[in-house]
């Protein structure tokens, strides 16, 4: 049988709701993510005024993720007003549709700096690897929705899984574009292993794993991709190329020291040390003007932003929402981490935008949307 | 129902959670720490580098390649230039009256008005403020060494040593050396799309050898990192650097150098027989194709151009009459006139409608149709045969040979001896002149060929045209007997280091071996042109080093009758006469082939003989001085006894007049510009 919107683990009525029959804190709208969400774009926006005042090709362009942002309020506006069950059904549609917009990609796509990632809509350019994420996720809850596999995933639960996974991945390595496939991977990961593999299973994947990693580092990898690796194990051997920007970016946010040197007075990024200062490195020209203090509290910020995300999947009481709620909160994790990592040096440099911080259309939509969801699926739990 | 057996699995999931949150707490943990040790344990450490040792990227220009002569002499060198520019980004950091002092102090030293540097960085305001704003090219060692030594009160003032392509003998050669530029943006297109990696403001070769050699020229640019402060100066290279200590550099690797066939004395001897002449010289060696010596004059200073050309020195080049920008050796093309006659008589000869002895007459006119054509001598030269009609040039001698081959007989030894084609030369531009025949002339004008046309084409007017290095090709062929080589500039190219990496071979474009009689006729009047006392170039003879050519004088413009021996030095200088020369030497075992245009230089005999004169003694007396030094040479002549009375026979011009016949003589086909 399958599901359908009516059907309600606690017998309720609409009733029920108004007269706060259940515990008070569930009749009142879950505003956590939005607030959160708030106070992280207005931190990145301020962020971004210091970054793009920087005489390059950036400059000003806090404006346009401005206007992003209304365009990402207005959607978070209609996410909420349908209820999350709505996605379950379209789950498959907008994944296939997100599908052949990366396929277009490849085939009408702008380049910049050597890679393939844009399509124009208008006078906007629209990043779809962007948005695979979170279709990924849709799709894997939807999957996984009336999964009764007992004892863990086997094989023959991985495989489909892994094909709608791997589609992406592949189109947004053929861009290329390995930080969006990377994180990809990474949220599936981190789905299948919520889920639980088969100890067994598990085992073979990681062997297999052993052996394919040094076979795909040299096939799949592009010259440059494998220059980044081989730097981020040892800067030193190119600090002028590839090491360059680690190096630099690691003295920006050491240079920060406790305090910062002051809005607008990072002399890394104002001086263009600081590569992609306004995108990936974004994070470098906060912590080198605001310090150690600042930085701190952002990754509070953050961490009250992982907290109550990850709640709003515990307290899902459907299986869709909690794996659509948990699948983009690894999302945001994955992206977090992976970002402020690159920019200190404990990771290897991939492009991967740090959310609500990075200068970025497609990447700021992509996170509110995330957010709309979430908080959907926060305040529909007994609305049906 | 599936929705409430969901329960179980939900809760089961939420048992899960905490190893969520820990792999959370775990991540967001990592960054913390990496933090904490990056801003608090090593802040200090890092806020120094960032504070004093700012490390930026800096090109290091690699030379472009070197150009010497044949015998090793440095014709085209890379020697510094200092440039006085500022970085705004750094500049805009200093206080208002840092300023102030700054721009009072540089207005000082450059002495040039502070208004003047303040409308400079003004106009750079749309660039990005990293990037430098040149004020000043070209300062003098005074200069730097003042701006140097104030440097510290200057902030975001910086002294750029740039390379600059300096052509060492200044406007000799330079058409065949050719000039660099900064790339343009359509350039850079172009380039790029062939795989090279150029960028905005780098050089690149526009005309000449710079251009053609480019890929060899050019050399690796290179890279260095330089630690700056907060104010742009450049403090430590990166070797004495704390941060990037151990960090290689990427060094430059200069461009290839090329040995070149020309001899620079050839060229200078040559320029300096010009004199104020205009026109082109080419001489080849006949036993190879190289090029021995290629001028073209008037002629432009490179040097002035590497850095960037001033407006007004273009627009003046470009508007001068005599036109220095182009390459009259290759880019422009002219009626040869009688130096073609020797064609026709090869032809003639070849095709055996005359022998070396056949005679016809010359009565100063002869009527073809219902029209007269004219010979240059008012008075006729009486019987001769093709050895005398090329030693006097005699018209009518060639329209007799002409009515007997036809026009298309005249253009398959044209084309034979490699006219009316690219010779090869590795050097653009370069027009392929004109044959015509008649399949030609219906093609390009849909009329059918006219006799009287044939005659002219004989003395090389009518639609022919040559270029100077195709007449110096053709003289070469005939001197070595028959062999066309392809002319080539580059002997050699070789690594900086001077490892040879390439040697360039004569090439072979046709072979005709002509009859030794045709050979011995045809060379015999050449000789008689500059030794006989009836030739025409006898003033430009060389007692004890013969050599042979043809002279020519081409009308340029139709004349009266009566104009057509009138003199020619009392016309406009636009409407005088083409002066021509091509010949050999010495004549007996030729080592050098020249050939002369000189543009309305009037008569070929003292308008182009004179200057191949002076590059062929020049080349003698220098590589064979055991034959041709000046003391052999009296010695031999001496030792001739008798020795020969020079004559003094008037000069006789053998001025081949535009016979009006020709009423569709097009206009030379537009050559290319190179602007």
């Amino acid at each position: 049988m399958t599901h359908t919107a009516m059907e309600s683990p606690v017998p309720h009525d609409e009733s029920s709701l108004r007269v706060g029959l259940y515990d008070e804190e569930f009749k009142k709208f879950n505003w956590n993510l939005l607030l959160i969400q708030v106070v992280l774009f207005g931190i990145g926006l301020w962020n971004l005024m210091s970054a793009t005042a920087v005489e390059d090709k950036s400059q000003g362009l806090y404006r346009t993720q401005l206007l992003w942002f209304g365009v990402g309020t207005c959607l978070t506006a209609l996410i909420l007003l349908v209820h999350y069950s709505f996605f379950s059904r379209i789950a498959y549609v907008i994944y296939f549709m997100n599908l052949l917009l990366l396929a277009a990609v490849l085939v009408v796509g702008k380049e910049s700096l050597g890679a393939k990632r844009w399509i124009g809509v208008g006078g906007l350019r629209m990043q779809p690897s962007e948005f695979m994420k979170l279709s990924m996720v849709l799709c894997l809850a939807k999957y996984f929705e009336n999964d009764r596999t007992v004892g863990g995933l086997g094989v023959k639960e991985l495989i489909p899984a892994g094909l709608l996974v791997a589609i992406p991945s592949a189109l947004i390595m053929l861009q290329p574009d390995l930080g969006t496939a990377m994180i990809i991977l990474l949220v599936f990961g981190s789905m299948m292993m919520f889920l639980k593999i088969k100890p067994q299973v598990l085992i073979a994947i990681a062997i297999c794993g052993a052996i394919a990693l040094p076979t795909a580092y040299k096939v799949a990898l592009k010259p440059y991709q494998r220059q980044r690796i081989v730097t981020f194990l040892d800067p030193m051997t190119d600090p002028k190329g590839a090491g360059y920007n680690s190096i630099q970016s690691m003295i920006a946010v050491g240079s920060g020291k406790l305090f910062g040197k002051g809005y607008k007075k990072g002399t890394q990024s104002q001086l263009n040390f600081l590569p992609e200062h306004h995108t990936d490195f974004i994070f470098s020209v906060f912590s080198e003007e605001h310090g150690f203090v600042g930085c701190a509290v952002l990754l509070a910020m953050y961490m009250a932003f992982m907290i109550s995300g990850l709640a709003v999947a515990y307290q899902s009481h459907d299986k869709f929402g909690l794996l659509l709620a948990f699948g983009i909160m690894s999302i945001f994790f994955w992206h977090t981490f992976v970002n402020m990592g690159m920019v200190m040096g404990i990771l290897p440099i991939v492009g991967v935008p740090l959310p609500f911080l990075s200068y970025g259309g497609s990447s700021l939509l992509t996170s509110m949307l995330g957010v709309a969801i979430l908080t959907n699926i926060a305040n529909k739990k007994f609305m049906f | 129902m599936a929705f409430l057996g969901q329960e179980e699995q939900i809760r089961e999931f939420q048992d899960r959670f905490k190893y969520i949150y820990t792999v959370v707490f775990i991540g967001l943990g990592m960054l913390l720490s990496r933090m904490v040790y990056l801003q608090v344990l090593k802040g200090d450490e890092m806020r120094q580098y960032s504070e004093e040792n700012r490390i930026k990227k800096v090109k290091i220009a690699s030379p472009r390649g070197m150009i010497f002569d044949r015998n090793r002499t440095l014709l085209i060198d890379n020697r510094p230039a200092f440039d006085l520019e500022i970085v705004p980004q750094y500049f805009k950091l200093a206080t208002a009256e840092e300023r102030a002092e700054t721009f009072k102090l540089l207005s000082k030293i450059l002495r040039m008005p502070a208004s003047d540097i303040q409308d400079v960085l003004n106009k750079a305001r749309m660039q990005p403020s990293f990037l430098p704003v040149k004020v000043k090219t070209d300062l003098s060692r005074d200069e730097v060494a003042e701006v140097e030594s104030w440097k510290i009160s200057m902030p975001g003032i910086q002294v750029e040593q740039e390379i600059k392509r300096t052509n060492i003998f200044g406007d000799v050669a330079s058409h065949l050396l050719g000039y660099i530029g900064e790339v343009s943006p359509s350039d850079l297109l172009q380039l790029n799309a062939k795989g090279q990696k150029y960028k905005l403001g780098d050089s690149v070769g526009k005309y000449g050898l710079e251009q053609r050699m480019e890929d060899v020229l050019r050399g690796q640019d290179g890279e260095k990192l330089v630690e700056v402060d907060a104010f742009g100066r450049i403090k430590l290279e990166h070797g004495r650097s704390r941060v990037f200590q151990g960090a290689a550099e990427k060094a430059a690797v200069p461009g290839k150098n090329l040995i070149l066939s020309i001899d620079q004395d050839l060229q200078m001897a040559a320029t300096q027989a010009f004199g104020d002449k205009v026109g082109g010289l080419v001489a080849i060696d006949p036993r190879s194709g190289e090029i021995l010596a290629m001028v073209s004059r008037p002629s432009f200073d490179p040097t002035s151009f590497s850095r960037g050309i001033p407006a007004q020195l273009w627009t003046q080049l470009l508007n001068n009459e005599h036109r220095p920008l182009r390459d009259k050796t290759i880019q422009d093309h002219y009626s040869p006139g009688s130096v073609f006659k020797i064609v026709t008589a090869i032809a003639g000869l070849e095709e055996g409608v005359i022998d070396a002895n056949t005679k016809f007459h010359c009565a100063g006119k002869m009527q073809v149709g219902n029209r007269p054509y004219h010979c240059h001598k008012k008075g006729g030269h009486g019987d001769l045969n093709v050895t005398s009609a090329i030693t006097e040039s005699c018209d009518i001698f060639f329209y007799r040979v002409a009515q007997k081959l036809g026009v298309d007989k005249i253009a398959k030894w044209a084309t034979y001896l490699g006219l009316g084609r690219r010779t090869g030369i590795s050097l653009a531009r370069e027009v392929p002149g004109l044959i015509p025949t008649e399949a030609w002339k219906k093609k390009r004008f849909g009329q059918e060929w006219n006799g009287g046309e044939t005659l002219s084409v004989a003395i090389g007017q009518s639609y022919v045209l040559t270029t100077a290095i195709q007449l110096a090709n053709l003289y070469a062929s005939i001197a070595n007997g028959g062999t066309v080589y392809r002319p080539f500039l580059v002997r050699e190219i070789e690594t900086y280091e001077g490892q040879v990496l390439k040697n360039f071979k004569p090439e072979i474009v046709e072979t005709h071996r002509l009859r030794p009689e045709t050979l011995a006729a045809v060379k015999q009047g050449l000789w008689g042109v500059v030794n006989s006392p009836h030739g025409t170039a006898i003033l430009s003879r060389l007692p004890g080093m013969d050599f042979a050519g043809k002279t020519g004088t081409v009308q340029v413009i139709r004349l009266a009758a009566d104009k057509i021996y009138g003199k020619c030095e009392n016309m406009k200088w636009r409407e005088r006469h083409n002066a021509m020369f091509a010949g050999y030497a010495p004549s007996n075992d030729p080592k050098i082939a020249v050939a002369v245009i000189g543009e309305h230089a009037c008569h070929g005999a003292s308008g182009a003989a004179p200057i191949a004169k002076a590059v062929i003694k020049t080349y003698l007396q220098k590589y064979y001085p055991e034959l041709y030094s000046d003391k052999v040479i009296a010695a031999r002549l001496k030792g001739e006894a008798a020795g020969l009375k020079l004559p003094k026979a008037p000069v006789q011009d053998d001025i081949t007049p535009d016979d009006g016949n020709d009423t569709t003589l097009p206009e030379p086909p537009a050559p290319n510009r190179e602007d």
